[in-house]
């Protein structure tokens, strides 16, 4: 009763709307179709290869095969793996988002020359997918001679990183009042000053959001580092995992543990911070 | 004193350069560099590139067995990628706008693929597409339903919607939030308002909440536009270009072309291709931004 | 422009900077090559790799490997930066190490064949690749592999066959044979492409001859006009259409033998290298092996070479280390795990299982090869063949238009 009485109702309403109890069925129906890939996935990293082969696709596992995960983590030699993808974005995540931050007060506070061009220029970037241009973008990092460096992986990372962050800080930025750093700036504040003081701090909800945002795209970026780690000791774990699948896809527990130790950092991040996600987006790219 | 004599211009440049800098070096002159790639060859192991004017270009249009198959198969994804998705997303956001139950939980499970890489939901899927032990198979087995066995990745009618569909499971969760964000934004009482006045559940949604999402649905449909021409991970994961090239993308064709088979030109001639079909869709939107974020 | 530079150069010093403060004046090697097909590779490369550091102090060896198309991949990209390695792995034909030798990206060995003798230690018919591309010597055999037929005995013997087929004819006869017992008669993988292109290339051996073959791979002939090109296009989509474990173009080739394995097909057109994998999984008395019938006496196979980059920093430490690799006693001790034979001609062969001793009896009988039309053609007409193939596989092409396609590719890259 208690679930009626607050729930399946229409705005303003206080009839109970047999219509939203049926679309709350088909939704719970859809979402167990939604998670069922990830049940079957954990269910198969458990399960010995006669298992795999033989038992029925949803059954649970008979006895828990947890020796696949630890035969995985060795022959994928994810010790490797998680080590450059954490020291790589716990580099670029947060310096990424404090040249964007800088970069964004830049445009949207200070008055400068071609500030606009500056501005049409990097808005460009958000509109351009690295993946059309891989191989020039390998050139690149490859004329500065840091292929298979971490550097090499960041910069790229940095800078196609740079136009969203800057986008979306610059219309908070923009929103935020004139007088507030005018008056500072008539007290004699530099604009570093203003920026450090003032902005960062009252941009702290949506760096942090964009925080999440980057760490999930960093951690999850495959394309631009299979052209620059080339080398499996700078290998990132989306690299591990797809040699991973080339090498061993017929050893179908031991494949499924390295999906699931892939996935797993973003998973909990994510269900950490979970309504920050959603803050993020909103308060980013449905600006209103 | 050094402070208060630079003026705020310099300082404006300052906090602007370091990114600036990264992202023009290491993001726009690829760009521009890539146009002057696709006008001269290099097989990525001699020492110099040599002009050729517009012979990528020639060959890229007229001789390359696989381009033109790619530019459909990119096209087909793309206004896939942003119609299917997007209205599914559009009908949960809706649903799940609702006084329901478990609301939180049910967002975070359809939101949930988005966070995972794209590597991974290629090997999740190809792995459920398993011809042989594969989830989709096997329960068609176990329900007597054998003939609707299928080699979901290997026969050609079928890969690429194979793929698409494992990208749709990932990117809806994406799209529903982006219009959960626009839903809220929709005034409660104006719905209200209309609901006293007699209007309908559609009249509420024709009239109150669609125009009210205007933005919203522009920036989702550009977004997903964008989503979709970075089809990489995805196919490269799953099938590779497979079989027989029917699945391949422009965007990978270009790096096959380049990184594997080491004809530089050509992949540049196709990245530039690609390049200039996203620039006449993205500008208008552009514009838009432009004119939006002055204002 | 000039701030760009000096802005590369500050950042390469750092990358170089950063790289170095590890090892000090330590010599390192860095050795690219495949992920061993069975354990025993890996194990040896990882002793040997022991056994000749602890021999020469200071130095180390770090091994890379990787699976078959990461690794054509990545030893591509490295060629054009610093990054590369000092000795790599690469299939000897003209497709594959032909193009990185003719490219300059290997270091012409004559002064290391000189140097340590390896001339009068190396199989002749081995080292026949490491003259054809330049007047130098280049690289050293690794391996060298034959494929053939392997089958599912049982399931013959179901099947009623009784003799290994001598002919091309008695092959098919033996493959309707299975169809009629409800035994698919081959498993191939259909995602990685160069599985299925096996039996393309055998089907032309067998169909063209030796000569029209090689004129074919060569790109001399037309494929249009020569009418066993459209032939073997037929027969391989007959082979598909009725004889080969179904659905195979969404599996790979390592699926494929475990389906071999779990008896869902009779036969695989494997290396050698298939008796060592064999015997890991599952009893190897069940299984035999005989050539593919091509008619041509022609023995189906390749060589792998090791080459030393012509970039690498320590040519004569790497030539000291494919020196020990191909010694007579580390050639003894890991006899079978490279490969059936070695490339060591001093080697000497006991107690070999009957799998093995067949191969060798292979080796000896055939003094001439065919590659692998991977190793034969240049990589962009290999990417076209498979793509021909596939095609005529899976019914989308008739035979005439795949010769079709391959002949007008290879017209217009000139």
């Amino acid at each position: 009763m208690t679930l009626a009485s607050r729930f399946f109702r229409q705005p303003g309403s206080a009839h109970l709307d047999p219509i939203l109890v049926g679309l709350w069925i088909s939704l719970i129906i859809l979402a167990a179709l939604w998670i069922a890939p990830f049940i079957f996935i954990v269910f198969t990293s458990l399960k010995s290869a006669a298992e795999v082969m033989g038992s029925s696709a949803f059954s649970p596992p008979a006895d828990y095969a947890w020796e696949n995960y630890s035969a995985a983590w060795q022959r994928g030699n994810f010790t490797t793996a998680s080590f450059n993808s954490i020291i790589i974005t716990a580099i670029k995540v947060p310096l990424g988002l404090f040249l964007s931050a800088m970069a964004a007060y830049a445009l949207a506070c200070v008055r400068m020359r071609w500030r606009k061009l500056f501005f049409v220029v990097v808005l460009f970037g958000t509109m351009i997918p690295f993946q059309v241009m891989l191989a020039p973008i390998f050139r690149q990092v490859n004329a500065f001679g840091l292929i298979n460096t971490y550097p090499g992986i960041i910069l790229p990372y940095l800078a196609f990183g740079v136009p969203y962050q800057v986008f979306i800080l610059h219309g908070f930025f923009s929103a935020v009042p004139r007088e507030l750093s005018e008056a500072a700036r008539i007290d004699g504040a530099s604009h570093f000053v203003i920026f450090r003081r003032i902005f960062l701090p009252i941009s702290l909800p949506v760096l942090a959001a964009l925080f999440i945002l980057d760490f999930v795209a960093t951690w999850n970026e495959f394309a631009m580092a299979l052209v620059i780690l080339q080398d499996s000791d700078m290998w990132t774990l989306p690299l591990g995992l797809m040699a991973f699948q080339s090498q061993f896809q017929s050893n179908y527990g031991q494949l499924n543990a390295a999906i699931v130790m892939t996935v797993l950092p973003a998973v909990i991040v994510y269900l950490i911070f979970q309504r920050y996600f959603v803050a993020g987006l909103v308060s980013g790219a449905v600006k209103e | 004193m050094m402070r208060r004599s630079l003026r705020p211009q310099a300082e404006g440049y300052m906090l602007l350069l370091p990114a600036l800098v990264v992202y023009l070096i290491f993001a726009f002159y690829p760009m521009i560099d890539v146009i002057r790639q696709s006008f001269s060859e290099w097989n990525g192991l001699d020492a110099q590139s040599r002009f050729v004017g517009w012979n990528n270009y020639r060959v890229v249009l007229t001789q390359d067995p696989v381009f033109w198959g790619a530019l459909v198969n990119t096209v087909l994804w793309t206004l896939a990628a942003i119609t299917l998705p997007n209205l599914i997303a559009f009908g949960l956001a809706l649903a799940l706008n609702q006084s329901l139950p478990a609301r939180g939980t049910l967002r975070a499970i359809f939101y949930l693929p988005v966070i995972i890489a794209s590597i991974a939901v290629a090997t999740i899927w190809r792995w459920m597409y398993d011809p042989f032990f594969g989830l989709f198979n096997s329960l068609l087995t176990e329900w007597g339903m054998s003939g609707w066995i299928q080699d979901w990745l290997g026969n050609r009618k079928l890969a690429l919607w194979s793929v698409f569909v494992a990208h749709l499971w990932s990117s809806v969760g994406f799209s529903m939030v982006l219009f959960l964000a626009g839903l809220q934004g929709v005034s409660q009482t104006l719905i209200e308002a209309a609901r006293i006045d007699g209007a309908g559940r559609y009249a509420v949604f024709r009239h109150v909440t669609l125009p009210a999402l205007g933005p919203t649905i522009t920036i989702v449909l550009v977004l997903s536009l964008i989503n979709s021409l970075k089809a990489f991970d995805i196919v490269y994961g799953m099938t590779g270009g497979g079989p027989a090239q029917s699945t391949q993308m422009l965007a990978m064709w270009a790096y096959t072309q380049a990184m594997q088979l080491g004809s530089f030109g050509r992949g540049a001639a196709v990245s530039v291709i690609l390049l200039i079909i996203t620039l006449v869709i993205v500008i208008p939107y552009l514009r838009w931004t432009l004119r939006r974020s002055t204002t | 422009m000039q701030g760009c530079r000096a802005l590369r150069t500050t950042l390469s010093t750092l990358a170089v900077m950063a790289g170095m403060s590890g090892g000090a004046a330590a010599q390192e090697l860095t050795v690219w090559t495949l992920t061993g097909a069975v354990e025993a590779e890996n194990a040896a490369w990882a002793q040997i790799i022991e056994e000749f550091e602890a021999a020469n102090p200071g130095v180390t060896i770090r091994i890379e490997q990787r699976s078959v198309d990461e690794h054509k991949a990545a030893l591509r990209v490295a060629a054009r930066s610093d990054q590369g390695p000092d000795i790599y792995f690469m299939w000897a034909g003209l497709g594959l190490g032909g193009e990185f030798v003719q490219a300059g990206l290997s270091a012409p060995l004559d002064a290391y064949y000189e140097q340590y003798g390896w001339e009068d230690r190396l199989l002749p018919s081995a080292m026949g690749f490491t003259t054809a591309f330049t007047e130098e010597r280049h690289g050293v055999p690794y391996s060298f592999a034959g494929e053939a037929v392997y089958y599912n005995k049982a399931l013959f013997e179901q099947a009623g066959i009784t003799a290994e087929p001598q002919t091309y004819e008695e092959l098919k006869a033996a493959a309707d044979a299975l169809k009629a017992a409800g035994i698919p008669a081959f498993t191939f993988g259909g995602t990685v492409n160069w599985h299925l292109m096996r039996l393309m290339d055998v089907i032309l051996e067998t169909k063209c001859g030796a000569e029209t073959h090689d004129a074919l791979k060569a790109m001399t002939a037309d494929w249009t006009t020569t009418p066993c090109a459209v032939e073997s296009f037929a027969e391989l989509a007959d082979w598909s259409a009725n004889h080969i474990l179904s659905p195979f173009m969404g599996i790979d080739q390592a699926q494929s033998f475990n389906l071999f394995l779990a008896n869902r097909a009779a036969m695989m057109l494997e290396g050698d290298w298939l008796v060592g994998q064999i015997s890991q999984a599952a009893p190897i008395e069940g299984f035999d092996l005989f050539i593919f019938p091509t008619g041509t006496g022609r023995l189906y196979g390749f060589a792998e070479y090791l080459y030393i980059s012509s970039r690498s920093e320590h040519p004569d430490l790497a030539a000291k280390f494919l020196d020990y690799l191909l010694s007579d006693e580390v050639q003894q001790r890991h006899l079978g795990a490279f490969g059936a034979i070695s490339v060591n001609r001093n080697v000497e062969y006991q107690d070999v299982g009957d799998a093995e001793q067949q191969w060798l009896d292979i080796f000896a009988d055939h003094s001439e090869i065919f590659v692998n039309g991977d190793q034969a053609f240049p990589l962009d007409v290999t990417t076209e063949y498979f793509r021909v193939i596939n095609e005529v596989a899976q019914g989308n092409m008739t035979p005439e238009e795949g010769a079709a396609a391959m002949q007008s590719f290879i017209v217009n890259r000139g």
